[in-house]
């Protein structure tokens, strides 16, 4: 089957483009555009390349192409195929070109670092209540008092969570208390948003410091309670 | 064996077009988000204390959610206005923001604020706060108030230092109509008042608003929401548009152009083969 030779690269083209543009993304950050287009490019100068290396693969590969181009022998809707592919090409690069180079109207795009390192002194913490029944209920009391207005019942979505960019943490979220540490938590918590380092953009962070409102050991007590309301572990070293 | 031909040349003429259309479209524009961000559009005549004008029907409004205040004591649970709608206009002299938000009753001390950093340090958006590995900057407020029937210019550098801007460039208006607030700002677009927040046509910059509904407690007479007791919101985005920019247009027609000239040339290459 001589369709082959065309349907595999263009399959992996698109294929690759669809990964780039909403694959990536379920882990990482969004790729830029001019990335994804990067990546494009590198492909399919490869696969050009590997095409064109002998004679023969060279004709099987171009050969169609250049005829479906130069319109040899074409006829009906071969030729009106033909004509849409020439006029559609510089209509999409005039686009391309337009959209890339007029003003943008969105906001910059932030990467706020969510959870960047604790200083020093945090690092190496444990903590120093035992975790009895009785420490955990009174930390979730603690927890209802101060804490569920924005974070809610432990999901974020506190009364007074709506009005806030970043929004409260969701602790049920498993990218976010289930894999710190409690000493990680004790920083956040003692320090608070304005306690970020510049890539957490502390500017933006409604989360108090409640180091002017609540004792350690009731930071601690929390921690307990956070932990357990939310159905979570501590991240520790093994 | 023409036909066979005819029919391999079909898909391939298909899996180009959309493979095509598939990578232009990629590298196109991004989805722009839902208010995060209100632009001030340019216009010919700025309603700079008209908060009904017609004019402000011509752009649509970005809406904000608004949190009771709980960050800081003294805190309050349960505010009024949950939502602002926000539009902005300017003529490239004069910048004027409109806020609009429901409030079941008109009451004196009825109250709302417009917030924005300073100079090119961040600061934080409750009141620029001093923040711990960051040094911050501070936040000019623009605050108007129903009793006084005007709006005040002032800076704050922290909790407790905010005050009153000994120059004064603000404008600013309410109307009550149908339940529902309207209030405008306005100010120039620049000021030579180093207090000041500075708007550059083109460029995001962080903007946060507060209100407070002036309601008494019916039994103790008190107002429910003051001073810190207030709706807020944390930063969103804010510009000034620029002045319309053709040159894109100029660069695409010039784009299209070349894009059909490199057709044309590989076309008469290819009809002419190999030895011309
Ligand atoms: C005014 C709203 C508000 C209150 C009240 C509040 N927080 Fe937060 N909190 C936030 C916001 C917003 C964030 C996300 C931004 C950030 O990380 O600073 C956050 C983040 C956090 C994080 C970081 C989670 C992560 O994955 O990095 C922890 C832990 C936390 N809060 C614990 C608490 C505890 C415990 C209390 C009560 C003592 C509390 N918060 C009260 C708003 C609040
Ligand atoms: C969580 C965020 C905020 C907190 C914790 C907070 C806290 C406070 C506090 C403690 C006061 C008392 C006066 C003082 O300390 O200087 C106050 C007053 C005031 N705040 Fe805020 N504020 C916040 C957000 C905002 C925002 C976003 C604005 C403006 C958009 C604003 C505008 C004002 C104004 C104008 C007053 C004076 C009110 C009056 O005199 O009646 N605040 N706030």
């Amino acid at each position: 089957m001589k369709g082959g030779i065309h349907l595999k690269p263009a399959l992996l083209m698109v294929g690759l483009y669809i990964f780039f543009k909403f694959g990536m993304p379920l882990f990482t950050a969004p790729l830029p555009a001019s990335l994804i287009m990067l990546y494009l490019m590198l492909t399919f100068s490869g696969i050009m390349i590997f095409m064109t290396l002998s004679g023969t693969s060279m004709e099987s590969f171009l050969g169609p192409i250049f005829r479906f181009i130069s319109g040899d022998g074409q006829d009906g809707t071969m030729k009106m195929a033909r004509l849409a592919v020439l006029a559609l090409f510089p209509l999409l690069v005039g686009w391309q070109t337009y959209t890339s180079t007029a003003s943008s109207t969105a906001p910059p795009a932030e990467n706020r670092t969510v959870h960047p390192a604790p200083p020093g002194e945090f690092a190496a913490m444990s903590n120093p209540v035992p975790n009895t029944p009785e420490n955990v209920m009174q930390g979730k009391g603690l927890y209802a008092a101060y804490c569920s207005p924005c974070h809610g019942l432990f999901d974020g979505k506190g009364p007074a969570s709506r009005g806030f960019n970043p929004p409260p943490a969701n602790f049920k979220d498993p990218t976010t208390i289930a894999m710190l540490q409690e000493s990680y938590l004790f920083w956040r918590i003692k320090k608070g948003g304005v306690g970020l380092s510049v890539e957490g953009m502390p500017w933006k962070s409604a989360m108090p410091r409640w180091e002017f409102e609540l004792k350690d050991e009731q930071i601690w007590k929390i921690i307990m309670g956070e932990y357990d309301g939310a159905g979570q572990k501590p991240r520790t070293w093994e | 064996m023409k036909a066979a031909n005819q029919r391999l040349e079909w898909k391939w003429g298909i899996l180009a077009g959309t493979a095509m259309a598939a990578i232009l479209w990629g590298v196109g524009p991004a989805w722009a988000q839902e208010s995060v961000s209100i632009r001030a559009m340019l216009t010919t005549s700025v309603p700079a204390d008209d908060p009904t004008a017609s004019a402000w029907n011509s752009v649509a409004a970005s809406q904000f959610p608004m949190s009771p205040q709980v960050h800081w004591p003294t805190r309050i649970q349960e505010v009024t206005v949950k939502d602002v709608r926000v539009r902005g206009l300017h003529d490239g002299k004069q910048v004027a923001i409109l806020l609009e938000y429901d409030d079941p009753t008109q009451d004196p001390d009825d109250a709302a604020a417009i917030e924005f950093m300073v100079g090119d340090k961040k600061a934080h958006f409750a009141h620029g706060q001093p923040m711990g590995q960051v040094e911050g900057g501070p936040v000019n407020i623009w605050f108007w108030k129903n009793k006084d029937a005007k709006a005040l210019d002032m800076n704050a550098k922290g909790f407790g230092t905010l005050k009153v801007q000994d120059q004064q460039d603000l404008k600013g208006k309410g109307v009550y109509q149908d339940g529902k607030w309207k209030v405008v700002f306005s100010r120039a677009v620049t000021t030579g008042d180093a207090n000041d927040t500075q708007f550059k046509p083109g460029e995001f910059i962080n903007i946060a608003f507060a209100v407070w509904d002036g309601q008494k407690d019916p039994a103790s007479g008190d107002l429910k929401e003051k001073g810190s007791q207030k709706a807020v919101s944390s930063w969103w985005y804010f510009r000034v548009d620029p002045q319309p920019d053709y040159t894109s247009y100029f660069y695409a027609l010039l784009a299209i152009g070349l894009a059909a000239g490199f057709e044309f040339v590989i076309i008469r290459k290819l009809r002419k083969g190999p030895s011309a």
